[in-house]
């Protein structure tokens, strides 16, 4: 059969790429570039999903971070290259996040949700809750302890691979820490994300 | 087996995946440790303008965190591609080759210059933009054979992945080396600091040649 689900699926997919690289071809301002790039990165990730399998899960997670982390070079160069140095909005100036209880709860639920969760979705969804309290109260600036649970949790995380590979009889012991170790990573992550932002000091 | 690179001379078996040297790989993989070496221990040039119409010169200076941070990129570059020419897995090799993009972006970004910058940008967009095409190449390989070891493709003597696949992983390195077009990079190597910048043609070339090999093999 010519046309099964996976071919109407990626006619779809190469038929989006490809709006959104005339998009970008027709787009001149750089910032408006850098936000259509994003877009253009959606459809890529789109075809590894297509394969519909769990090895397309797995290789959806590289592609993801390949994808942020290019995002993440090029706003820098942006930024440094326009010479933008000032950012002063540093927390969301509104009374009710600011004062209220509610960030806290949102954020304790979130947390406490991802935590059941575990992996890299609980990673995520946690880290949106840590997000969601440092934004809403904007007085962290202590990160150092920050980065370094992050790298001490990927370390975990890399350790409980070679578990895996190694020792496979120990294989709860490499799930658990695995799980725990990308956990704490993607939190960490997540949360440093547009806190290190500029040149060192 | 269409063997374009020769017969392996030593395969790591992951699985059905395999890290394997042929004699054009392993000279290839030698290429980039020599030159990741060699970034290693060489101390950045610095580039003399010479005033128009008289004797004056004037050296740039680099400062040490920009040394420091170029030299890193060029390492990772380095790795980058050793990693692209050893691995025998299709989306290893398009990571791998992803990571020499973003290497190769950093390697100059850290110059304090607007004009460096700006192309630095312009061939980021680029780069990333091709990842489209290469990761879409390996995830559709994957699709139409079910396996993504290059060595269990070379296997059967027909061609299995489909000639528009290979036309997508070719031109996503294309796009992430800037391979046969280094012109359009030209504005990035002026950037001061000679090792470092060399890193970003060797290893375009390395990935650019490697992508020929696996095109040509599965």
């Amino acid at each position: 059969m010519m046309w099964n689900e996976y071919s109407v699926g990626l006619a779809l997919v190469m038929l989006s790429a490809v709006i959104s690289f005339v998009a970008l071809l027709r787009e001149k301002d750089d910032l408006h570039r850098l936000l259509i790039i994003d877009l253009v990165e959606i459809p890529s990730l789109a075809i590894i999903a297509l394969l519909g399998t769990d090895l397309a899960e797995a290789l959806i997670l590289p592609g993801l971070v390949v994808g942020i982390a290019e995002l993440l070079a090029l706003s820098q160069i942006y930024v440094t290259k326009e010479g933008l140095r000032e950012r002063p909005v540093r927390s969301l100036h509104i009374e009710v996040v600011e004062l209220a209880h509610a960030p806290i709860i949102i954020s304790a639920l979130l947390v406490g949700y991802g935590i059941v969760l575990t992996g890299f979705t609980g990673g995520a969804v946690a880290a949106l809750g840590a997000i969601f309290f440092l934004v809403s109260r904007g007085n962290a600036d202590k990160y150092e302890l920050v980065e370094m649970a992050s790298g001490i949790a990927w370390a975990a995380w890399i350790a409980s691979f070679f578990v895996f590979m190694f020792f496979p009889q120990y294989w709860y012991a490499g799930v658990m820490g695995a799980a725990v170790g990308i956990l704490i990573k993607v939190v960490a992550k997540m949360s440093l994300v547009g806190s290190m932002w500029g040149e060192a000091e | 087996m269409n063997e374009i690179g020769g017969q392996p001379l030593f395969l790591l078996p992951f699985g059905d995946i395999f890290i394997y040297f042929t004699p054009f790989t392993l000279t290839l993989f030698l290429l980039a440790l020599i030159f990741t070496v060699l970034v290693i221990i060489s101390k950045p040039e610095r580039q003399i303008d010479i005033v128009f119409g008289g004797d004056a010169f004037l050296a740039k200076k680099i400062s040490i965190s920009e040394m420091r941070f170029r030299r890193f990129m060029a390492i990772a570059c380095g790795l980058a591609s050793m990693g692209a020419m050893v691995t025998g897995d299709l989306f290893d090799f398009a990571l791998f080759t992803s990571l020499v993009g973003i290497c190769n972006v950093g390697i100059v970004a850290a110059v304090k210059s607007r004009h460096v910058q700006n192309a630095a940008y312009q061939y980021g967009l680029v780069a990333m933009s091709a990842t489209v095409p290469l990761f879409a190449g390996a995830a559709m390989a994957a699709a139409t054979t079910g396996t993504l070891s290059i060595l269990e493709l070379a296997r059967s003597s027909a061609s299995v992945v489909p000639l528009s696949v290979k036309g997508l992983l070719t031109l996503g390195v294309m796009g992430e080396g800037m391979a046969p077009f280094y012109a359009a990079k030209a504005e990035m190597f002026r950037a001061p600091g000679a090792p470092y910048v060399i890193m970003c043609s060797l290893s375009s070339l390395l990935i650019f040649l490697r992508v020929i090999e696996v095109v040509l093999t599965v």
